[in-house]
């Protein structure tokens, strides 16, 4: 495949973004990360917004239910350089103060899904609001999803890496934020 | 030879800059793929009428999958309506996969954007799984010989004269 400057172009964090803000009044914050190379925002979103939005999906009740329980972090992050950057989310750590938080990856929501039968559908919609495990980022794309990770009450460091070039040998770019906090129904 | 002239038309248009990203050969946010063969496609549309793919084999093939959810698609698909009103006439064959929505969703939605385009309904979301696409919108082409040879990422203006001169260049090429 060959590499072009791609200008920017916008997708599925973006748009999760606009729709949910149409939802409900957004009082998270965000966190963003610049630099020459990369930008990263982070936007937590309530259980009421993403309730919400899968509810006008279709979705089933414990569905719902299972979904609404969890953290949901929309990111947003798009290469501003000239090489490929390489989004791989194994190499992202987050911890709170307990230590480690283990992040349930999409093989583990579509065991879950297929578990419970969710209709095909629906496993399908939610896999495409999520983060990309993994994807070479092309210069000047921007590409988006959710992180799903477990509700714990407590704020998170978040550290990510991502490898630099075609062949990944180029040095990585880490990123971090503190005190990500999940966002919280307003009163 | 055909294909050879096609090529030639394309150096040539990338000569003239075309609103191409900074001299680059395409049109901004449209990459070159090794060529491979295009997933199957068989779907149905809204109104229950077949299609295959690899009946239009001989055609290129505009294929993008979209949901009515998916902020870009609503941005994007005013300008491929656009596009095609110019194109279908010269040819381009259309793919428009709608990914696990249903029918009622749609109809409301294409009604206001794209009342022209019937899609098809991947109702299950398992054809768009099989085409991987990087993220939704995405748009691929086929070319005549059933080869997927480019891809577009995130919305693209479509209608735009870089866009339209790029798939006549597709259009101009022959079968060898």
């Amino acid at each position: 495949m060959k590499a072009w400057h791609l200008g920017r172009y916008f997708s599925v964090a973006a748009l999760l973004g606009a729709w949910m803000n149409g939802v409900a009044a957004d009082t998270s914050p965000a966190y963003e990360w610049d630099s020459p190379q990369l930008h990263i925002r982070l936007e937590p979103r309530t259980p009421e917004q993403m309730a919400a939005f899968y509810e006008a999906r279709g979705f089933g009740q414990t569905m719902i239910d299972i979904l609404r329980a969890q953290c949901y972090i929309t990111v947003l992050i798009e290469n501003l350089s000239r090489d490929i950057l390489w989004l791989d989310l194994a190499q992202w750590r987050f911890t709170n103060t307990d230590g480690e938080v283990v992040r349930p990856d999409r093989n583990y929501w579509k065991a879950r899904w297929q578990a419970m039968d969710v209709p095909l559908a629906h496993q399908s919609t939610f896999r495409w609001t999520l983060l990309p495990e993994q994807l070479d980022f092309r210069p000047g794309e921007r590409e988006g999803g959710n992180i799903v990770l477990p509700r714990l009450g407590k704020p998170m460091r978040i550290h990510a890496r991502f490898a630099r070039g075609e062949d990944r040998e180029g040095a990585p770019i880490d990123v971090a934020f503190d005190a990500v906090g999940c966002a919280e129904n307003p009163e | 030879m055909k294909r050879l002239v096609a090529c030639c038309l394309l150096a040539l248009w990338v000569g003239v800059g075309a609103a191409s990203d900074e001299g680059n050969a395409l049109p901004r946010g449209v990459i070159e793929l090794e060529s491979y063969p295009a997933p199957p496609l068989r779907l149905e549309d809204m109104d229950g009428n077949a299609y295959d793919l690899k009946e239009d084999r001989g055609s290129v093939v505009f294929v993008h999958f979209w949901a009515s959810w998916c902020g870009p698609c609503r941005e994007e698909m005013p300008a491929i309506q656009r596009m095609w009103n110019v194109l279908e006439q010269e040819g381009l064959k259309i793919a428009l996969v709608n990914t696990a929505e249903d029918e009622d969703t749609l109809f409301t939605f294409l009604a206001a954007h794209a009342p022209d385009i019937r899609p098809l309904m991947d109702a299950d979301g398992q054809i768009t799984e099989a085409w991987k696409p990087r993220g939704l919108p995405a748009t691929y082409l086929v070319d005549r010989a059933g080869q997927v040879r480019y891809q577009a990422l995130g919305g693209r203006p479509w209608d735009e004269a870089a866009y339209i001169d790029f798939l006549r260049v597709l259009l101009a090429e022959e079968l060898d």
